[in-house]
């Protein structure tokens, strides 16, 4: 063997070795940031549900290197948060600090408190941004809840907005800012020791730039940021260029909910151009901004969508600035999945709608070839993710509040595998912790009946979507109030390329007689001694024809009791008795 | 101990088996290839290597052997093949997805490649057992022993092998549990099984659940292993104890350790730090230490902490989320594919990665000339002249520089555009970033900064990177042992019998019941002084630690907290405990939350019986050989240049020397690269100190 002489190779303009260093070294600056923040947090949505994201932006407020974190936080919204500070502050200073929550101004949702720091060099010269974003226990909402779903606007929600706040100046504090944060949220204790996570992280993430700069200086920095997000970019636009041409809309439905008693109908087109290497997706044509917290920021809309065309591709691809330019959202001002016009309230704007929207973005791509896109990922924040509250007379019967996370949603059916069990929705990616039955036993008076897969919930498919679970619990020795929002009770999860539907969720009460009494699907509900909460979870929708599926896999899943033999036969079309073995010619017979 | 006793210690890896033999305080290493088939069979070979060298025949060796101390990675390759007994688990009822719901986490949410996880047992497998006690420890609803006794005759009709058995709140009141264990006792007699409350007594019924199951599913696997080495030893004329390495850096014996097999699967990398704190101390006086064992395959990066070597609850078997949590104890080990057989390659963009496939040794770099043509780090350290083709591991192999050259000249350097030599330079430089990534990670965990800890390096690949590694971390010491080939089995020879209690009693700092948490340690603390019995050790000759792992309300992580006496007594003990945490919280997390509470989630007692006398260090005899030559090797800024090259045996004491060098020794060679300094240390290691001066940027394009 001879090796190819590198003479007559084209010498790329970039160097792929150094490239590969550099990245490692600004993934370790956003783990480092991550880590901080995540064992320095102290409320349970930022440490247990690991709701918060880091990341590096360029001094142009381009996206350059993200961390693992919930999907939602972090692809079309860093980018318009820093174009914020930079409009509003065209001198920044080292020591400078802005918090920021503004959903007008490029932030997800109130609740999550971002903080952005500007690198500056010795020379006063803006070199990168660093942002650090978590979603808060509390943010001084009109009534006790981060997801006011049944908000009129913003003021009714009542949510304090920093709509990029300098929060320190010469490293100092700014503490008229954080008084007044002390006097509206409810926890002012626990919300000062998360800011101070949150700040701890953005003011790691400046020091670590700073010292690598130092090493390296800063305009081999400056060339590769610029070589990165060009590498992206091409990684992205060869990905694209892989992938058949074609458009497609689909359309979904949100369940009714307060405020919108019809729910919310919606609607996307996806155009992918392999000639071009770019993807258009147009969210445009849908209803105006709801009198109701379902709007969605801008931030989230262009997010969900980007989530949706990036699970539908090659997963290796950097999601950054670099990649982002290859693929065109339209939003359209005032549209209830676009971008809000103040003061309509976005307070889930990272959940209900957002999943909705990004489920139709992978829909639609998988509706234009095979081998791509996904069905949808079960949604909603069912009662099994409930925030309980009530009194404990474990201790003296003081009051608790918590959020559980028990039951999570099924994850979709997409070309190469199942859907991921504990999903929980498409913004986490699935990345969101689930309780432990006795932690959360130990921390509220309740007992947790049951949690179980339930059979046959899955959305059947070549590769089928995850099943739903069953979770039932009630309070111990008191009464509880479950706060929750869910969706696809009514309209269940959709599947792709002749994929099922997944089953859809439900809600109940068992009374103390042991009988079912259907609950809204919106809380809060009342639950009181003797009786339990009943929740069913979204099942997620399947990919492809089931009669296609492999029957080795049908025959597993009956064996292990995630599907009956009759579901087997009549959906897969494969006939396996409940010990999992099949009849191979009546399945042939059954699949001709 | 008699002056002419040996006390062996063997480690059986994925390609070699090592043993240490410690005669006098002075240690001599062996190396044969691993038999997978049969791993006594490897361990009887390269026992009759050690013997052949001595001219002795192998019975009077091991006639001579005070104790002989075993490493072996059988039970955790069983778990990860699933090659394990037919596992039933019995549950609470209600709650038969344990095993599979794990603790969520989706580790690469854009991946969706990777597919659900299955649960350990399967879900066919799993039986709910009526009966439900509280978190107060109630009884809500009593067991159904006849629905236990329908169980049983359902396994025996599923040819059930070993039963885990895991009941909710069992920590609080076992009875139910007990309950289970007495129908199987008659219903199944000769089946093992494994109770959670007693084998891993802690909070999470997922981390108890997953403890229980993977240890019964070891127990028949294990029991038979230990079995047969400890007869097959024993016919060939072993004397002495017979020990095996455990998961938390110590020891227990042979008998023990097939009662509870779980114990033993993470015994792999948890001897390196034993000897890395052992020869940290000998040579520098430090207890700050980052130990990194660079293996074939892995780079095991563990720690030391003021003299103590940190553990996790949460290490998992295969990778984190996917794989199979061991809920217990383990020391914390960062791995990292980033071995001698990693494979470079280059991506459509034109950007350079190292792993995480690895060549393995088995088809192996393509200077192996085992069949594999992939490019990996091994061949680019031979391309860069830092190793000698003629002699590698002993000379037991002969290298191929023409096919490392060809490999790393179509797969990186061609697309790259670089010289081959650049190419094989950036491989290395890659794969020093992506070791630093892991070092970095553990240390940032553990709230340790690299620059102030002495790292010490092991494994027979540590000598590649080693140099270009501290120096990177920004250390200012880096010591390479001489037994660093073999730092595992050395360790095994440094540790102490082993074993480790805990109670979950949760407690507040602002409501804490002083009588109640006390009688708990008490009861820990006799279960130390009950364990150094059993061992053969008497009650003065154990170190009881007692600690309790403590948080903030509300947080997810817990910290261990040592505590500073047998008991509390009095609300300001409380109090003093309270500031330990909350210094301990600053020094690993930065801040810390004075006005806050602590929550206690449990509380441990690690019990210690010394095996050896005063410890005195374990030294290597240098094989005496070799002359100082030069080679043709890559130095950083100036390309190809003679190098000077040193047996390891040639070097003094006193002698300093600065590099460029490289110091070879028969299974590793270390790699100076550039102007660090090079002593011999008082126990004979290799101390290193890195240059400190940041590098001049190599000719750029």
């Amino acid at each position: 063997m001879t090796a190819l002489d590198p003479a007559t190779v084209v010498a790329p303009e970039r160097d792929g070795a150094r490239l590969a260093v550099l990245s490692h070294r600004f993934e370790a600056i956003v783990r480092r940031m991550s880590n901080t923040l995540a064992r320095s947090g102290r409320s349970g949505v930022l440490n247990t549900a690991r709701d918060f994201s880091c990341c590096i932006l360029t001094a142009e407020g381009g996206v350059l290197m993200t961390g693992q974190s919930p999907p939602i936080h972090v692809m079309g919204g860093p980018d318009l948060q820093a174009a914020s500070m930079n409009e509003f502050y065209p001198e920044l200073h080292a020591g400078d600090a802005f918090l920021h929550n503004s959903p007008y101004h490029g932030n997800t949702h109130a609740a999550d408190h971002s903080i952005l720091v500007p690198v500056v060099d010795a020379d006063g010269v803006h070199r990168f941004t660093v942002l650090a974003k978590a979603h808060q226990a509390d943010c001084g909402n009109s009534v006790p809840t981060t997801y006011m779903a049944s908000a009129l606007d913003v003021y009714e929600e009542g949510a304090l907005i920093f709509p990029v706040v300098r929060v320190q100046k010469d490293y100092e504090d700014c503490a008229d800012i954080l008084r007044m944060c002390e006097m509206r949220i409810r926890v002012p204790h626990q919300w000062r020791g998360d800011y101070l996570a949150i700040l701890g992280s953005a003011r790691i993430g400046e020091r670590a730039l700073l010292q690598l700069a130092e090493e390296v200086g800063w305009d081999e920095l400056e060339t590769f940021s610029r070589e990165w997000l060009d590498y992206s970019e091409e990684r992205m636009e060869a990905a694209i260029r892989a992938l058949p041409a074609g458009a497609a809309t689909a359309s979904t439905h949100h369940d009714p909910f307060p405020r919108v008693p019809d729910g919310v109908p919606l609607r996307v087109s996806v155009t992918v151009s392999p000639e071009h290497g770019m993807i258009e997706v147009d969210l445009r044509d849908n209803p105006d901004c709801v009198p109701s917290g379902l709007n969605l920021s801008e931030a989230s809309s262009r997010t969900a969508a980007l989530i949706g065309v990036f699970n539908s591709i090659d997963g290796t691809v950097p999601h950054n600035q670099g990649s982002f330019r290859r693929v065109r959202v339209h939003l359209r001002e005032n549209c209830v999945v676009g971008i809000p016009r103040h003061p309509a309230s976005c307070s889930v704007a990272t959940t209900n709608l957002a999943n909705r929207v990004g489920n139709i973005v992978q829909r639609a791509m998988a509706d234009i070839g095979d081998g791509m896109g996904m069905a949808e990922v079960g949604s909603g924040m069912s009662p099994s993710e409930a925030v309980v509250s009530g009194r404990d007379h474990r201790f003296g019967g003081g009051p608790f509040v918590n959020q559980i996370f028990t039951g999570p949603n099924g994850g979709a059916g997409g070309p190469s595998t199942d859907g991921w069990l504990t999903m929980s929705d498409l913004g986490s990616g699935g990345t969101l912790l689930l309780d432990s039955v006795e932690i959360d036993e130990l921390k509220q008076p309740i007992l947790i009946h049951r949690r179980e897969i339930a059979p046959d919930t899955e959305g059947a498919g070549r590769h089928r979507g995850a099943p739903g679970l069953d979770v039932e619990y009630g309070p111990l020795g008191t009464a509880l109030e479950a706060i929750y929002a869910n969706d696809g009770s009514i309209n269940p999860m959709a599947g792709a390329r002749g994929g099922w539907s997944g089953a859809p969720s439900g809600q109940f009460k068992r009374d103390r007689d042991g009988e079912l009494v259907r609950l809204d699907i919106c809380g809060p509900a009342q639950i009181d001694e003797g009786e339990r909460i009943v929740a069913r979870t979204s099942g997620g929708g399947g990919y492809g024809d089931p009669a296609t599926r492999d029957p080795l896999a049908v025959a597993r899943d009956v064996r292990e009791g995630w599907v009956t033999p009759a579901r087997a036969r009549e959906v897969y079309r494969v006939a396996v008795d409940v010990s999992g073995e099949i009849d191979e010619s009546a399945t042939r017979a059954l699949r001709r | 101990m008699a002056s002419d006793q040996l006390r062996l210690s063997v480690d059986i890896g994925g390609t070699f088996t090592d043993l240490v033999v410690e005669e006098r305080g002075e240690l001599r290493l062996f190396k044969s290839p691993t038999d997978p088939d049969d791993p006594v069979q490897g361990i009887l070979d390269v026992l009759a290597m050690a013997a052949d060298s001595d001219g002795v025949a192998l019975a009077e060796l091991l006639g001579r052997v005070e104790s002989f101390s075993h490493a072996t990675t059988r039970g955790l390759n069983a778990v990860l093949t699933g090659n394990v007994a037919r596992t039933a688990f019995l549950t609470t009822a209600g709650h038969p997805d344990v095993l599979l719901l794990r603790e969520g986490g989706r580790q690469k949410p854009f991946d969706f490649t990777v597919p659900f996880p299955d649960p350990y047992v399967p879900r066919r497998l799993t039986f709910e057992v009526p009966g439900r006690i509280t978190s107060a420890g109630e009884i809500r609803e009593p067991i159904d022993a006849q629905a236990v006794v329908e169980v049983c005759a359902k396994l025996r009709e599923l040819e059930v092998e070993a039963v885990a058995v895991c009941l909710l709140w069992s920590t609080i009141e076992p009875a139910h549990e007990l309950a289970v264990a007495s129908v199987l006792d008659r219903e199944l007699p000769g089946i093992p099984y494994t109770l959670s409350h007693r084998l891993n007594p802690s909070l999470r019924e997922y981390r108890r659940a997953s403890s229980a199951a993977i240890d019964a599913s070891l127990k028949p696997l294990m029991s038979r292993y230990i079995d047969g080495l400890t007869s097959r030893l024993r016919a060939a004329g072993l004397a002495g104890r017979i020990l095996m390495v455990t998961s938390v850096g110590g020891v227990m014996d042979a008998g023990d350790a097939a009662g509870a097999p779980i114990v033993t699967i993470n015994s792999g990398p948890s001897m390196a730090p034993v000897a890395g704190r052992a020869y940290a101390a000998a040579e520098l006086g430090a207890d700050a230490v980052i130990v990194a064992d660079a293996g074939g395959t892995t780079y095991d990066v563990t720690l030391v902490r003021r003299g103590e070597i940190p553990s996790t609850r949460t290490a998992w078997v295969g990778d984190e989320g996917t794989g199979h949590m061991t809920g217990l104890p383990s020391i914390d080990v960062k791995s990292v594919g980033a071995g001698g057989g990693s494979i470079a390659w280059v991506d459509s963009g034109g950007l350079l990665h190292v792993g995480p496939q690895s060549a393995g040794s088995i088809p192996g770099p393509a200077c192996y000339g085992r069949g594999g043509t992939a490019a990996t780090v091994t061949d680019a350290a031979l391309v860069l002249g830092y190793l000698d083709p003629t002699s590698f591991s002993n000379g037991t192999m002969t290298l191929d520089t023409d096919a490392a050259r060809a490999a790393i000249g179509r797969d990186i350097a061609a697309p790259l555009g670089l010289e081959i030599v650049d190419a094989a330079h950036a491989i290395l430089e890659l794969t020093t970033e992506q070791m630093v990534r892991a070092i970095e990670e553990i240390t940032l965990q553990q709230g340790i900064d690299p620059a102030r800890a002495v790292m010490v390096g092991g494994g027979g690949a540590a000598g590649i990177n080693a140099v270009a590694v501290a120096r990177r971390l920004g250390s200012e010491r880096l010591v390479l042992p001489a037994v660093g080939a073999a730092l595992a089995a050395a360790g095994a020879l440094m540790s102490d019998l082993t074993a480790v209690y805990s109670a979950t009693v949760p407690a507040i700092t602002d409501a804490f019941d002083i009588p109640r948490v006390d009688e708990a340690l008490a009861g820990l603390r006799e279960r130390c002084l009950a364990f150094a019995e059993r061992v053969g050790g008497t009650r003065d000759q154990v170190t009881v630690t007692l600690f309790a792992e403590a948080r903030y309300p509300q947080q997810i992580w817990e910290l261990e907290v040592p505590l500073r006496s047998h008991a509390f007594g009095d609300a300001a003990a409380v109090a003093r405990f309270a500031e330990d945490f909350h210094a301990i919280h600053t020094e690993i997390l930065g801040i810390s939350d004075d006005r806050s509470p602590v929550e206690v989630v449990s509380w441990g007692a690690r019990a210690r019986v010394p095996l050896r006398g005063e410890t005195e260090i374990l030294s290597a005899r240098a094989p005496r050989s070799g002359e100082a030559t030069s080679r043709r090797a890559f130095v950083p800024g100036m390309g190809i240049v003679d190098v000077p090259v040193r047996p390891l045996a040639t070097l003094s004491a006193g002698e300093v020397l600065d590099g460029p060098v490289l110091l070879e020794s028969p299974f590793t060679t270390i790699v100076v690269a550039d102007a660090s300094r090079v002593e011999l240390g008082p126990a004979g290691s290799i101390v290193i100190t890195p240059v400190r001066e940041i590098p001049a940027r190599e000719a750029a394009a």
